[in-house]
């Protein structure tokens, strides 16, 4: 990848993008609150377990493959994916928390890379509702049509998540921010293996019964920090 | 998912029930194509298929046509109240599935249909060395009519390799209650977790193409197919409710009534319910045991039964 290439891409994998991630927990509050995360290794175990069995072979499965169609420039394969992943989201707000960021970065994708038809292609077919516009899907079509690998891609959106689920935790548990970091630094072994290992051809498939049902909860929790 | 399908030694039964309207379905041995068709007798007794037709003749939903195999058996349908409605047991006298059994469900309900299916005893995979067990369920739910699929759980031992799909593709007003249940061993054993690979596919569609999708791979040894935090139970479970004839209302106040509910065994259930991209409920939840696996499912059973229908819960006889 070419230092261009980089830049173009990071604006998107930055956590200064306004794509709101801040505002939703995607089921850690409710765990939180479940007594299921308690403290700081519970909370690693928790996310680890979370992005092994239930984003890998589902977020990072269809981030790569949204990226080989931001590179070649056909939409079709993304659209395929992006309806796959809104069927398998079971849980109604962390779906809707994934369209309304996803919808964010097509927006600013299309509006400012305009060498690449098939953003603002694809952001016209989320703004019809055509297309669900998960952020697994616009986050690999935007970085696959800047030039970033499909390896690169999905390793970009695992940290990207794992960085907003340490954000979370800060400010739902006593985690400080050096705590934060050496979380983080544990898990890249994991987010480098998963977006090398996962098959594009694997079809999608995720296992993470007890997250699901976490992020199930939170709509019902009496109070709440986040969205979902 | 693929099913091998092969010439069988024992004879297809077929039975056919005289209807005025012509049932939708074939009552001819299995009309797929492209399926491998073996000629060997390895296959006889291993791959079954079961294909069942049901339509509404006066007030109660009758098979009106039937088609099976070993290890298949059919039983004539019960009625467990005075709703008409066809009790059906799912009857494997063969015990279980072993590598290379690859077992079929086709099943068509026509308009206005109501039909009720369980299974007298939990679904056994035995250990296998190399093949896997395979069971794929196609499922049509005609126009106005329900389908309560509630079998029982699988029981998958350590070493076993198993397959299954169930698609489920619903007409204009239909309604499916579909439950799925795992249990993570024969614990009474000391299996729990130990086998070599489970794949689970549930996939529902609506007439108007709004889909919801389960779909898990475990491959236990392997570092992204691990069970991981979910080991400490004992059970994983799904509960579907999916139709496009029921008000937001209607939908929005059996969720809070779920989530009640599964707040009633705090440490021994742990439950959640939400609104899948397709009209109804998901319901997920992980049990500790099986008595409080089975006494969740009444629970949920009953609260939906009465919210969708107005109707009581009914005792599944299992014999």
């Amino acid at each position: 990848m070419n230092t261009p290439s980089l830049l173009e891409g990071l604006r998107f994998v930055d956590t200064f993008f306004p794509s709101g991630g801040y505002a939703f927990s995607s089921g850690l509050e409710a765990a939180v609150q479940g007594g299921a995360v308690k403290n700081s290794d519970q909370f690693a175990r928790y996310i680890e377990d979370l992005l092994r069995g239930g984003m890998s072979r589902r977020e990072a499965l269809a981030t790569k493959i949204a990226n080989a169609a931001g590179s070649t420039g056909k939409a079709s394969a993304a659209l395929e994916i992006d309806r796959r992943l809104d069927a398998t989201k079971l849980s109604r707000e962390s779906r809707m928390a994934s369209r309304q960021m996803g919808r964010q970065v097509i927006r600013v994708a299309a509006d400012q890379i305009r060498a690449k038809p098939v953003l603002s292609e694809y952001r016209d077919e989320v703004e019809s509702d055509r297309a669900p516009g998960h952020l697994a899907v616009t986050f690999g079509l935007t970085l696959g049509a800047c030039g970033w690998s499909p390896e690169d891609t999905a390793a970009a959106f695992l940290y990207q998540t794992a960085v907003g689920f340490v954000s979370a935790a800060m400010r739902l548990s006593p985690i400080g921010q050096h705590e934060g970091q050496r979380i983080l630094g544990e898990w890249l072994p994991i987010i480098e293996r998963i977006s090398r290992e996962v098959d594009s051809d694997a079809g999608m498939s995720s296992w993470s019964p007890i997250q699901d049902i976490y992020s199930m909860r939170h709509g019902s929790l009496e109070w709440r920090l986040f969205r979902s | 998912m693929r099913v091998r399908r092969g010439k069988r030694k024992s004879a297809p039964q077929k039975t056919s029930t005289s209807l005025k309207r012509k049932p939708s379905g074939g009552s001819e041995p299995s009309q797929k194509k492209n399926l491998p068709t073996p000629s060997s007798t390895e296959f006889v007794g291993r791959v079954g298929e079961l294909r069942l037709q049901y339509a509404k003749l006066d007030c109660r939903t009758v098979i009106a046509h039937s088609y099976f195999t070993t290890p298949w058996k059919l039983l004539p349908p019960i009625y467990l109240d005075e709703t008409g409605a066809a009790y059906t047991l799912l009857v494997n006298p063969s015990g279980g599935l072993v590598g290379g059994d690859g077992l079929s469900i086709d099943m068509n309900l026509d308009r206005d249909a109501h039909v009720l299916i369980s299974a007298p005893s939990a679904n056994r995979v035995y250990r296998s060395e190399e093949k896997l067990s395979e069971q794929l369920i196609t499922i049509m739910v005609g126009p106005h009519a329900i389908l309560e699929w509630l079998p029982e759980h699988t029981i998958p031992f350590a070493g076993s390799r198993f397959r299954q799909a169930i698609h489920a593709n619903l007409a204009p007003g239909a309604a499916i209650i579909l439950w799925d249940a795992l249990a993570s061993g024969r614990m009474a054993r000391g299996e729990r977790w130990a086998f070599t690979h489970l794949e689970n596919e549930i996939q529902i569609t609506t007439a108007t193409g709004e889909s919801l999708v389960e779909r898990y791979i475990l491959d236990p040894a392997t570092d992204l197919g691990r069970v991981g935090l979910a080991e400490e139970w004992d059970y994983v479970a799904s509960l579907y409710v999916v139709s496009d004839a029921v008000s937001p209302e209607i939908w929005a106040d059996l969720e809070s009534k779920v989530a009640a509910i599964l707040g009633e065994l705090p440490g021994q259930v742990l439950g959640g319910v939400s609104r899948p991209a397709a009209p109804g409920l998901a319901i997920k939840l992980l049990a500790r045991t099986a008595p409080d696996l089975t006494h969740m499912f009444d629970l949920l059973w009953a609260v939906v039964r009465e919210a969708l229908w107005n109707l009581p819960p009914v005792s599944l006889r299992k014999y």
